[in-house]
């Protein structure tokens, strides 16, 4: 299962601090990030080569921590690649639940990480267009 | 099951008539004191006429420092109890051989009550010294024959290598603390139902929620029993949960009961929350008269399952002085964590906050998550936020901001936990 660590945090000075420095410290590499706030508290997940290691970690450091299952799909870095893709998952009535992007290769490949309601059904859908998913072991190697 | 099997189970004829002859003599004894020199009452016919005595409040207590309710010569008096006295004088309670003898016997009797037995190991992280929740259960667990230990209050680790390495059976601890203490048998890799023997608990000494209760039970898996006591009677052992867990008896051949009304002064019929009022009725050096103890209760109508006629009172609902007014509205800290306890996915922490914002009051509730639960969304957040929100509302009639905050991130307390701040301008 391909996953990003969703972290509990309040909305302060320091606080998202305090996560990165588990992760440097362990030479996590973070491939993306992205924040949602309602104000005095969010919500933060992380996209990591070395999801395992961060998840004990933080854990361990009673950090209020969850994995939360992603697709990653891989997109060519142009105009429309994304639009082609949400096409895709209207036309299927696939919910997104949240969604960020990064870029891979500048001009060549994005990746766009997506948590959907419907996990087998959207798999099988971009599967059947031909999308590209990111495995496990390529996201450890980007 | 009793300790004491004539006295707890005597008839309410027999009891009563009991109590109205040591009435008689406990004024008789309380005029040798200063402050009850010139009592209006000698006498009363019935346990009616008691009505007819003035209250004892805590501030004569206060302003008749250090020996104004001492009866007897100071020879007889073997030890003094005192508060911490941070507001004023402290409240000093003086003890003869015979109130420590008879003190020790009724925490036995709370004791043995709830199941204790001599081959119990009974831990006792209250604090020795000047306050009575260590010495007096000390004594008392003693007596009963139980192997006990003195360990004070403090240092949580060392807390949880004595109950694992002597086999602790039984634990008298503050409700707020035993949640604390939980928090660290987790940060150890320990689960107190597996790693330890741990059958009952003794809490006592700030109020608490049933909610709160039953949650130390399920994280423990023990037995948890309401302890009521006061240094002002004697300490712990005034009053304690019987094995139906429906109420604290108070112990009547000690002590005469009363619930009144706080503002007139009146006696409220059962059933119905007023001020607990206490006399002491085998008290030697220093008997108190309708003492009004601030907690606010009520009586339980009827008799218990347990066999006992002793009164019961329901569960200390605050002190009169805890009250809260938040915009002309009255409510009590516990009725916050009797909801908020009750809330899946709320941690085991809180906090409130009342400050001045606009002119007007605004009540803010920090909460602590429960980290088990926290399946990584944000609505799932914001959804546990105002189900908080909702029920609160329910139930205190005032509105307030619930702030969600991370486990381990509110203060805790060693000794009494203090969850109000009270930041308002004044």
């Amino acid at each position: 299962m391909t996953y990003h660590l969703s972290i509990f945090m309040e909305n302060r000075p320091g606080k998202l601090e305090r996560i990165t420095k588990i992760l440097a410290d362990l030479a996590v590499n973070i491939r993306a990030i992205s924040l949602a706030s309602a104000g005095e508290f969010g919500v933060a997940k992380f996209l990591v080569d070395k999801g395992e290691t961060a998840y004990n970690a933080l854990k361990e450091q009673n950090i209020t921590v969850s994995k939360r299952r992603i697709l990653i799909i891989l997109l060519p870095d142009e105009p429309g690649a994304m639009h082609g893709l949400l096409q895709v998952l209207a036309e299927n009535e696939i919910n997104l639940e949240d969604c960020y992007g990064f870029v891979i290769d500048r001009g060549k490949q994005a990746a766009l990480v997506i948590e959907a309601e419907k996990y087998p059904q959207a798999e099988g859908v971009l599967q059947e267009k031909s999308y590209r998913l990111l495995s496990d072991e390529e996201l450890r190697n980007l | 099951m009793f300790w004491d099997k004539p006295v707890e189970t005597m008839e309410e004829e027999a009891l009563q008539a009991m109590q109205l002859r040591l009435l008689n003599e406990t004024l008789h004894k309380a005029a040798g004191a200063p402050f009850y020199r010139n009592l209006p009452v000698k006498e009363v016919k019935t346990l009616q006429d008691f009505t007819a005595v003035p209250f004892t409040k805590k501030q004569d207590l206060r302003d008749h420092f250090p020996y104004g309710f001492l009866r007897t010569d100071l020879s007889e008096a073997v030890r003094l109890h005192s508060s911490s006295g941070t507001t004023g004088n402290p409240t000093v309670v003086f003890h003869t051989m015979d109130d420590l003898e008879k003190w020790t016997d009724q925490v036995a009797r709370c004791l043995y009550m709830v199941g204790v037995r001599r081959q119990d190991v009974f831990q006792n992280t209250m604090g020795y010294g000047l306050l009575t929740g260590g010495l007096g259960f000390q004594y008392g667990a003693e007596k009963l024959g139980a192997l006990t230990i003195p360990i004070g209050p403090g240092n949580s680790r060392r807390q949880i290598w004595f109950m694992q390495t002597f086999g602790t059976t039984v634990v008298h601890i503050l409700p707020s603390y035993a949640l604390r203490l939980y928090s660290v048998f987790e940060e150890m890799g320990l689960d107190p139902k597996k790693d330890t023997k741990l059958r009952i608990f003794i809490i006592g000494s700030e109020p608490h929620s049933e909610e709160l209760r039953r949650q130390i039970e399920e994280l423990y898996g023990v037995k948890a029993y309401n302890s009521y006591g006061l240094s002002e009677m004697c300490g712990p052992g005034v009053g304690f949960e019987c094995p139906c867990q429906n109420g604290i008896h108070i112990w009547e051949d000690r002590y005469f009961v009363e619930v009144i009304d706080p503002e007139t002064g009146e006696t409220v019929p059962d059933g119905e929350e007023g001020e607990l009022v206490l006399t002491t009725l085998q008290k030697e050096a220093m008997p108190l008269l309708r003492y009004r103890t601030g907690d606010l209760t009520s009586i339980i109508p009827g008799r218990c399952r347990c066999g006992r006629v002793h009164k019961r009172i329901a569960r200390i609902k605050g002190r009169a002085d805890d009250m809260l007014i938040i915009n002309g509205v009255n409510l009590f800290p516990i009725q916050i964590e009797k909801t908020i306890m009750g809330i899946p996915g709320v941690g085991k922490n809180y906090l409130i906050e009342i400050k001045t914002e606009n002119f007007m009051d605004k009540l803010y509730i920090k909460v602590e998550v429960d980290r088990e639960i926290f399946e990584g969304t944000l609505s799932g957040l914001t959804g546990l936020q105002n189900r908080i929100t909702e029920a609160l509302k329910g139930e205190i009639l005032v509105t307030p901001t619930v702030q969600l905050v991370e486990p381990g991130s509110l203060p805790v307390w060693e000794g009494k936990a203090k969850r109000v701040q009270d930041m308002r301008n004044k």
